[in-house]
């Protein structure tokens, strides 16, 4: 349990570094966000505490029938896909920008997806033990670049004013992409029956998403302190941008590299948590008995998958425009877990105890 | 010295039976190994003297550490001890001839009876210990643990008394596991004497000692010490499997033990902590861990071991917490140094040059103005240059170490700067490295540093730092996956264990240790009583009245 409630820490926190929009108020929007991603949190772990023993392959073919059931968790085996293409290629961006500059983007990749799947291959277990030795970097890195953000922040705070001057629109629209990014979580519906407590999920998951949303309003306040509404918006990794401007003594500049690679620990489990819920999902829809067999094939697939889904980062960029990735990604989500909790509320109300069968 | 080792579970290996069976005589030279062996096991001891003798002399070959001493049972019944040189106490030896000589002679009939002789050498004997045998082979075997064997004329078997008087080396401080504080006894060659070493420092009888016999050349005995009701048992019938699984020849070493015992044989990192200490032995026994001994290696094995013992030497726990805390933290570090400085200085070097300081940055350039090589090149000629001044360190007679030494600091190192060949930024490096990486107190981890670090310095030049996170991620994710008799390597760091962080990196005071590893004692987990941490007691000697006259 205890290792499962670092590992979705770190995958919260993930897309805190990538987003920071809604300008002036983007801080308002990250704790609006909460509610929303709360609520998505509790659909996808929620289900899965009614069924303890049996991942979302098992459970949604027993609400709605074999292949009803296969056909909805395509879709989740989709978002995994996409989940940790789109992760590797926004990691292999970053770097790419931030210092090997004439790396090619597909050999960052690759290497990325080389390292998540070793990391599948050898199970959840070592997945959360590494999560387990690489929380305290990611912790320490995001702390570290916040507490040396502060001495700047406090001399830029006017950049912070006006509070809410646009109304409350902007600011719920520049939330949908923080509440969407909880697609990530979907991995609970596979990792829910190996952890030691399955029934505790749901609150652990809530916890580890009031860590990351004041994280992430921190990390708002901060980048849009020091780098101003509009250029906090406007570059790419908003972030990394802030940690670039980190300068305590001649001895600690220009860190923004450490930054980069301690995310990239983080990147690192969430992709290997991605890949493993991917093909386990999918070697229990075919029908296989174990699930090892299909990462070598499954890698290929991300690799590609992330090399060729985005031909660059504007084009990324543009996924998480609320108007394209909010639906999109939204959907993902609520689709399959909407089907099934409909059949299972169905079921419910036919008298029956679903969780039982 | 008495040699009285509980024989728990003792196992006779067969040699690999690979040819066809030849029957025939052992005494030919066209028998090989494993036929002879088998017929040798066959063999049994014959009824006259003579004939018994003369077989056991061929069967070794007339070898000249066999003992004969014949002599007449009260100058009547032919007879003759049987011993191997140099193994025997000589005044047990004598004493047997005495009783059989000249004391006998109180016991009336013994010449007809030959029950009444057995008895008589049973009792009149003031010897240990007195087993029979019929057996060649086993006779043999009992000698080489220096018994002497009592042969009589007319008898099929022998009787083999216990007159071990076997040379040992002194008990001596561990030479590669020197301290500055704490016990300097460390463990010989003699089983024996280890296991007296660790039973003087756990005296109860909870204290079990389990022992195999690996090898059916060497026929070395393996003890495994555990405490009884505190070792997990499940682990403990692993290791008992995995030690009876072996099937070999020869156990020559606790190293040999080793390699057949760990659960992940493709791995650079030592899955058992081996060590010369007694204390740390009896420290791991007591905190729910198995020992292993081997007969004629002083090295013994701990396990299950994970990652931190490796980066922990008993001086922590004998001076006070924080000064063991601070030289664990300094291990630490100069692990990390140990592992990645080399490869992180060719990555900044070539690729991040950004991450330098100005004035850092503007220095190692000048101090790398023509320099002929690339830094990669710089780097793994004195990696591998320093590597093998290192390897001949060791080997060297102590009269010639100081050689190598000023061989490899002044010509190579001095020379090679002024030559311009390497540049001095590197030679810092690499000695930063060097030196930091003897800061580990244990051999077989430090060395996996060290090969670690070419791999980083090679992942280095060629993905620059990213290559260094990628390789950083492959170790975590193969350490994370590696356990030793089925424990978590890494643990108590992953899967973390809060209370077990007492002991890791910071050393918590002895009084605040109150519990056992949580994974390894759970059936005791309670070490000490809690609250024990001391405090000043109401009565101060400034109290006493008068206190400044006394000054004679």
């Amino acid at each position: 349990m205890l290792f499962m409630m670092r590992t979705t820490v770190v995958i919260a926190l993930l897309p805190v570094l990538t987003s920071a929009d809604a300008l002036q108020d983007a801080w308002v929007s990250a704790i609006v966000s909460f509610f929303g991603a709360a609520f998505l949190v509790a659909m996808i772990a929620g289900l899965g505490a009614k069924f303890p023993d049996l991942t979302i392959v098992e459970y949604a073919q027993k609400l709605i029938g074999k292949w009803p059931g296969k056909a909805v968790c395509l879709i989740i085996i989709w978002a995994f896909l996409v989940i940790a293409a789109t992760d590797t290629r926004i990691y292999a961006e970053a770097l790419v920008i931030g210092s090997l500059t004439e790396t090619p983007i597909p050999f960052i990749i690759f290497s990325t997806v080389i390292v998540g799947s070793v990391a599948a291959y050898s199970g959840l277990e070592v997945i959360g033990r590494a999560a387990d030795l690489l929380f305290p970097i990611f912790v320490v890195m995001i702390v570290v670049s916040l507490a040396f953000a502060i001495p700047d922040a406090t001399t830029m705070g006017s950049n912070l004013e006006p509070v809410l001057a646009r109304g409350i629109g902007p600011v719920l629209r520049g939330s949908i992409i923080p509440t969407v990014i909880i697609a990530q979580y979907l991995c609970l519906t596979m990792i829910i029956p190996a952890a030691n407590q399955p029934k505790k999920a749901l609150g652990t998951a809530l916890w580890a998403l009031t860590g990351s949303t004041m994280v992430l309003v921190l990390v708002t306040l901060a980048v849009t302190a020091i780098l101003g509404p509009h250029q906090g918006s406007r570059v790419v990794f908003p972030f990394l941008s802030m940690v670039r401007t980190i300068y305590i003594s001649v001895f600690l500049e220009r860190v923004e590299m450490f930054a980069l690679l301690a995310w990239g620990f983080g990147i690192f489990i969430g992709v290997s948590v991605s890949m493993y819920c991917g093909s386990r999902a999918l070697a229990q829809v075919l029908g296989l008995d174990d699930y090892r067999p299909l990462i070598g094939p499954l890698a290929v697939i991300w690799g590609t998958f992330s090399v060729h889904s985005y031909h660059n980062l504007f084009q990324l960029r543009t996924l998480f425009q609320p108007k394209i990735g909010g639906p999109y990604i939204l959907s993902l989500i609520l689709v399959p877990m909407g089907i099934l909790w409909a059949a299972y509320g169905i079921r419910r109300l036919a008298g029956g105890k679903p969780d039982e069968e | 010295m008495g040699c009285r080792i509980g024989i728990g579970k003792v196992r006779y290996m067969r040699i690999h039976r690979r040819k066809k069976e030849k029957t025939g005589d052992p005494l030919k030279d066209n028998m090989d190994l494993s036929q002879r062996y088998q017929e040798v096991q066959k063999m049994k001891l014959a009824p006259g003297l003579e004939q018994t003798l003369q077989t056991l002399q061929q069967v070794c070959g007339y070898s000249q550490d066999i003992k004969i001493r014949r002599f007449n049972i009260n100058g009547q019944i032919p007879a003759a001890l049987v011993y191997l040189n140099d193994m025997v106490n000589t005044l047990s030896v004598e004493e047997i001839l005495r009783v059989l000589m000249v004391d006998i002679q109180r016991i009336e009939g013994w010449q007809k009876d030959r029950g009444l002789l057995r008895s008589a050498i049973k009792n009149l004997l003031i010897i240990n210990s007195i087993e029979e045998t019929d057996s060649i082979g086993e006779l043999f075997y009992k000698m080489t643990y220096g018994n002497t064997a009592i042969l009589v004329e007319g008898q099929a078997e022998a009787f083999v008394c216990g007159t071990v008087d076997i040379k040992n080396r002194d008990i001596s401080e561990p030479l590669s596991e020197t301290n500055i504080r704490g016990p300097r006894d460390g463990f010989v060659e003699s089983l024996c004497i280890n296991i007296t070493l660790i039973r003087r420092r756990i005296r109860v009888p909870h204290l079990w000692i389990e022992t195999f016999e690996i090898g059916s050349l060497t026929k070395t005995k393996v003890a495994v010490a555990y405490m009884k009701g505190l070792a997990d048992e499940k682990m403990l019938e692993e290791l008992r499997s995995r030690l009876r699984r072996i099937e070999t020849d020869a156990i020559l070493e606790s190293g040999d033990i080793e390699q057949y015992i760990e659960d992940q044989p493709f791995t650079l990192f030592p899955l058992t902590l081996r060590t010369e200490r007694p204390d740390l032995v009896c420290s791991s026994i007591l905190s729910g861990r198995v020992a292993v001994l081997v007969t004629g290696s002083p090295h013994v094995l701990v396990l299950p071991a994970d990652f931190s013992m490796f980066f922990q030497a008993s001086d922590d726990y004998y001076e006070k917490p924080p000064q063991g805390s601070f030289v664990r933290i300094l291990r630490w570090i100069g692990a990390i140094i140990s592992v990645f400085l080399p490869g992180f200085y060719v990555a900044v070097v070539n690729f991040h040059q950004e991450l330098l300081p100005t004035t850092l940055l503007l220095r190692v350039t000048a101090s790398r103005e023509g320099v002929p090589f690339p830094v990669i090149a710089e780097i793994l000629i004195m990696e591998v240059l320093f590597e093998v001044l290192r390897e001949a360190g060791i080997r060297l007679p102590v009269a010639v170490g100081p050689a190598i030494s000023i061989v490899g600091a002044l010509v190579l190192g001095e020379a090679a700067i002024r030559a311009g060949i390497v540049s001095p930024a590197v030679v810092i490096v690499i000695a930063m490295t060097a030196i930091a990486n003897f800061s580990n107190p244990v051999f077989s981890m430090a060395i996996v540093l060290r090969i670690l670090r070419f791999a980083f310095t090679i992942l280095a030049v060629v993905f620059g730092l990213f290559g260094v996170q990628f390789g950083m991620l492959l170790l975590i994710v193969h350490l994370c996956s590696l356990r030793s008799l089925g424990i978590p390597y890494m643990s108590p760091l992953a899967p973390n264990i809060p209370s077990d962080m007492k002991d890791n990196f910071l050393l918590a005071p002895i009084w605040a240790r109150t519990t056992r590893p949580k994974i390894l004692g759970r059936r005791e987990p309670g070490r000490q009583s809690p609250g024990q941490m001391p405090h000043p007691g109401k009565h101060s000697l400034d109290d006493i009245k008068g206190g400044n006259q006394d000054k004679n």
